[in-house]
């Protein structure tokens, strides 16, 4: 039994094996040590592995392992560890400091006596009415048999999935390139979608068209810039080491000395200030606040829906007073004048809109854009994300804001950038996909709630909380499986190609074969036939890159759980065992598309794709990413290199701290290129709901929840503190529906309903709520409507409508639950 | 880079910190000597008497160290009851604030805030649980310290330190 001592911890040996790693989850990707050493053995107060006297209360800032960042790990071969992961005083991104969510990557590690216990261990298939292990051999054999009968008699477009495309834990360039190696070329499907939409398509297509990368400036560029304007994006919660380790000391006036040497000779280095774009009131909004002072802090709280007018207004504001940036429009821009006749706007007609005071839009455009004392233009880093992106209308959404930015040339410069703040980090590089272009890709999510695909592969993902119409999907799910599982219960042999055969028809009288790769049991393996258990961050070496395009290789510290195996090594397992099914049938055209998956080790995943590929395929390593190899990155440790890498010195790998100075942009012509952004209308689907529902719901992301939840939905701290999803209500809602906080409501509209715990609170507006997203026991998602944009086909995730009702109340349920005012 | 940035962060502390850093820095131990030597799973904790339960009913809030001197802790008097923890926030171990009128916990270094009425839960921060508890016994009028609930910042065991 596990005796648990939280007031203590043992000594980390001097010996212990020490290690690299990049935070597993948020995209600021903080860099973490991991010491490892045997059980039964410990260090001495005065000499052990941290090199410091541990006989002496450390000081403020000072090395420390809190209780969740250590943990005890088993090994295959049995052998017992204790384990600290705690954040790197030396990575340049994060000084020493984590966030609640980094900070326990040590009890997220699998122990199987603890909150991680249920970790996939083995391989199952769906036999006899339930999920028993099975061996690797068995699923992935199992798996192909079905696929090949798809591929040969319906073509490869009936196998749909969902896989994740990022990097940090279930991502990282290794995984995203296997599992686009076996879906795109392999297979050959182009009915793609990625883990938290129903498409295969970019959240930043406009930026990307307007040959500008989302990801454009580094961490350093926004601490020394003069303004930060922030929309639809709460750092503090959501992108937190960002916020606290670069945002803060520029508002405290700590990064003058560095501005004044970056700066023109001359140019005026103040203290800096920040603009939110926000219908709430969030958290980062009220502790910009604290640190800065109201004066140097502007809160648009604007009505939901009109950033893109907001975004004109200001572009005409700034327009008309002669503040653009002349010489950077006229040499390295195209397509102004098309832009500004259609997004011209006056300041009333703006103000109405949004529900802004005119003031306060002028105040936003001359904190941007009016010259500063020394006459030089303000340096502005321009960071947006989910709340437009998943906004009314995600193409134009993005394009207004990258308008502005282009508009101040705050793109290419010190202290500047129009980036994406980002939610996971990135790890993107695979085969082209070779699906329509973006106005017809495939909406996989709707597609299966009617009828269509034989297969469902979902991989690292939980749809059924994160997609669309989310109750819908699990519905059309649960009874699409259950037409393969009632076929399979009536096969009691095992010979795996009648088994084959019996899934198979039955996927073709409207079942759907279900495939299944994580890390935790979820509701995607509850409706699925095979299930693959993988492994995540630490118990495999990782290459991501931050939201500054920061590669680091995070080190293999442990073996994961039972026989689960790197994503990596599941896709080439599938594929390998496809390409022996077609050799069986003699079909060597066949077989020879799944070559290529001969790997022994993630790190020959990375050789092949990342490092092997280069300019040929669609990476973010680019046609320098050959110069990486893990040895190199090794060596760059936990500060790694930003890409793209412009060379190697000997070992060392020089990369690009800012895009686009040399003002030669991603387009054919080499320009930026302006995009008309007119206000979009509401979509139909969500204007209906207005019609027939009383509030207005929007959503996002807790400080403490990580994606689905998948850890932090099972460790005691966060899942104490937050037992489900709470639901911001202003207090005069509130009262006019009769809850109170810590009140159990629900939620219900057109389509789905779902419950969650009140939370009374002015931050949000009257007649606004807003839910926490992520929670896999009050799905918020299950009141998003179908509506994708037409051009994109990005969902209005943060957009729907609902009744709310108060069903009452439960005091253990909330118990360890806080109200006191986060924001 | 990151030495620059370490200071200007530290400096901020200094200024924002009601205590100072010394306050939280090294001192000499007191219980170094008691560890591991009882045959106990828990080496044993002190019983120190902190304060009168009148007075702090009076007062909302009392200061005192435990389990040693470089270990500052706070007891509050909310929802009837006398409860008290470690102020040092377990982010990154500055000094919190504690606002009364709330009975909120409040650091100023990264704006974490722990909840008293809440047995120190976390309301909004990085630190990765609420705030270490101790444990007290209240005899008559006298309060007493007899153990923790929770690791204290910058400490890998709270008996040493
Ligand atoms: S800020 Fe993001 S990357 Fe850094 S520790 Fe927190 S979750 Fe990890
Ligand atoms: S030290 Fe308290 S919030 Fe960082």
């Amino acid at each position: 039994m596990a005796i648990t001592l939280n007031d203590r911890l043992p000594i980390p040996h001097k010996d212990a094996e020490v290690k690299n790693i990049t935070c597993e989850f948020c995209i600021v990707g903080c860099g973490y040590k991991a010491y490892k050493w045997p059980q039964g053995r410990e260090g001495a107060l005065k000499n052990n592995a941290l090199g410091v006297d541990l006989g002496e209360q450390q000081p403020t800032y000072g090395e420390w392992c809190s209780e969740r960042m250590y943990n005890t790990v088993t090994d295959r071969d049995g052998k017992k560890y204790n384990l600290m992961v705690i954040p790197d005083q030396d990575c340049v991104v994060n000084i020493g400091q984590n966030s609640v969510r980094g900070g326990m990557m040590g009890v997220s590690t699998f122990n199987a006596t603890s909150a991680t216990r249920d970790r996939l261990k083995e391989p199952m298939i769906y036999r006899g009415g339930m999920l028993m292990e099975t061996s690797w051999e068995e699923a992935a054999t199992l798996v192909a048999k079905v696929y090949k009968r798809v591929i040969d008699n319906d073509g490869a477009d009936e196998i749909s999935h969902k896989t994740f495309d990022h990097g940090g834990g279930g991502g990282g360039f290794e995984n995203t390139w296997a599992t686009g190696k076996l879906f795109h070329t392999a297979i050959g499907t182009n009915s793609a979608s990625i883990h938290n939409r129903p498409a295969y398509n970019s959240e930043v297509h406009s930026s990307r068209e307007m040959g500008i990368g989302e990801l454009n400036s580094s961490y350093y560029d926004t601490s020394i810039s003069d303004v930060m304007m922030v929309v639809g994006c709460n750092p503090y919660e959501c992108q937190t080491n960002l916020f606290n380790i670069h945002m803060q000391p520029n508002l405290e006036g700590a990064t003058i000395e560095n501005k004044k040497k970056e700066y023109e000779s001359g140019e005026s280095a103040q203290k800096g200030k920040i603009i939110f774009v926000d219908p709430r009131r969030t958290a980062s909004v009220v502790i910009a606040e604290k640190i800065a002072g109201k004066d140097n802090v502007l809160h648009l709280k604007l009505k939901p829906g009109t950033d893109i007018t907001l975004m004109n207004a200001l572009v005409t504001y700034i327009f008309e007073k002669g503040w653009e940036a002349k010489d950077f429009i006229k040499n390295h821009t195209e397509n102004f004048a098309e832009m500004y006749k259609v997004n011209k706007i006056s300041l009333k007609d703006a103000a109405k809109i949004t529900d802004l005071k005119e003031s306060d839009i002028v105040k936003a455009a001359e904190w941007i854009a009016k010259p500063k004392k020394s006459g030089h233009r303000p340096r502005n880093a321009i960071y947006y994300e989910k709340g437009i992106i998943w906004g009314i209308k995600n193409y134009e959404c993005v394009a207004s804001v990258v308008n502005l930015g282009m508009l101040t040339h705050s793109v290419g410069r010190v202290g500047t950038g129009i980036c994406r703040a980002g939610g996971h980090q990135e790890g993107y590089t695979r085969p082209h996909y070779n699906g329509p272009s973006r106005q017809n890709l495939a909406v996989i999510d709707t597609d299966i709630i009617e009828g269509k695909y034989l297969v469902y592969s979902i991989w690292a993902t939980n749809p059924f909380g994160q997609s669309i119409a989310t109750e819908r999907l699990r519905n059309a799910v649960t009874k699409r499986s259950q037409i393969v599982k009632d076929a399979i219960n009536g096969y009691h042999g095992n010979d795996l190609d009648e088994l084959a055969e019996i899934i198979y028809r039955a996927t073709k009288i409207g079942g759907l074969f279900v495939v299944d790769a994580d890390i935790y049991p979820n509701q995607a393996t509850q409706r699925s036939h095979i299930v693959f258990p993988a492994a995540t961050t630490m118990e495999m070496n990782l290459t991501s890159m931050s939201g500054e395009r920061r590669l680091r290789l995070s080190e293999k510290v442990m073996d994961a759980p039972g026989s689960s195996k790197p994503d990596c090594l599941i896709a080439a397992d599938i594929a390998n065992a496809l390409k022996a099914e077609y050799l069986k049938a003699g079909n060597k055209e066949m077989a020879k598309r799944f070559e290529g998956f001969e790997w022994k080790s993630e790190e020959d995943a990375f050789n092949d794709g990342f490092a092997g590929q280069g300019a040929s395929m669609a990476s973010q390593g680019g046609g320098t990413g050959k110069l990486a190899n893990y040895s190199n990155l090794r060596k760059a440790g936990n500060n790694g290199v930003q890409l793209p890498i412009i060379k190697r010195d000997g070992d060392k790998l020089i990369g690009t701290r800012l895009h686009y100075s040399d003002g030669k942009f991603g387009t054919k012509s080499g320009r930026a290129t302006f995009l008309p952004t007119p206000q979009p209308a509401m979509p139909a689907q969500v204007a209906k709901q207005q019609k027939r529902f009383k509030y207005w719901v929007n959503t996002g992301r807790i400080n403490e929840v990580w994606q689905s939840n998948y850890h932090t939905g099972r460790l005691e701290f966060t899942a104490k503190r937050w037992p489900m999803a709470p639901l911001e209500i202003h207090p005069k809602d509130a009262k006019d529906i009769g809850v109170i906080s810590g009140d159990i409501v629900q939620l219900s509209n057109d389509y789905g309903s779902t419950r969650a715990i009140a939370v009374v609170t002015d931050c949000v507006r009257e007649g606004e709520v807003f839910g926490g997203f992520g929670f896999q026991n009050s799905i918020i998602n299950d009141l998003c409507t179908d509506y994708v944009d037409p051009d994109t086909k990005i969902p209005f995730y943060k957009g729907t409508v609902a009744d709310i009702v108060r069903v009452g109340r439960s005091e253990p349920l909330i118990k360890d639950m806080t109200f006191v005012e986060r924001a | 880079m990151v030495e620059e940035r370490q200071k200007n962060s530290r400096r901020g502390f200094l200024k924002l910190s009601a205590l100072g850093i010394g306050a939280v820095a090294v001192a000499p131990s007191l219980m170094a000597s008691g560890h591991g030597k009882s045959g106990s799973v828990f080496s044993e904790y002190p019983n120190t008497k902190i304060g009168s339960l009148s007075a702090l009913k009076k007062s909302g809030e009392l200061d005192f160290s435990y389990p040693s001197a470089s270990s500052l802790c706070k007891a509050v008097f909310v929802d009837g009851e006398a409860k008290a923890f470690s102020t040092i926030c377990t982010h990154k171990g500055c000094p919190t604030a504690y606002n009364k009128s709330a009975g909120v916990f409040e650091c100023p270094c990264h704006f974490t805030k722990y909840d008293a009425k809440k047995d120190g839960q976390m309301i909004i921060g990085h630190a990765t649980g609420g705030l270490p508890k101790v444990l007290l016994e209240i005899k008559g009028d006298d309060i007493y310290a007899v153990g923790m609930d929770g690791l204290i910042f910058g400490r890998i065991n709270n008996n040493i330190g």
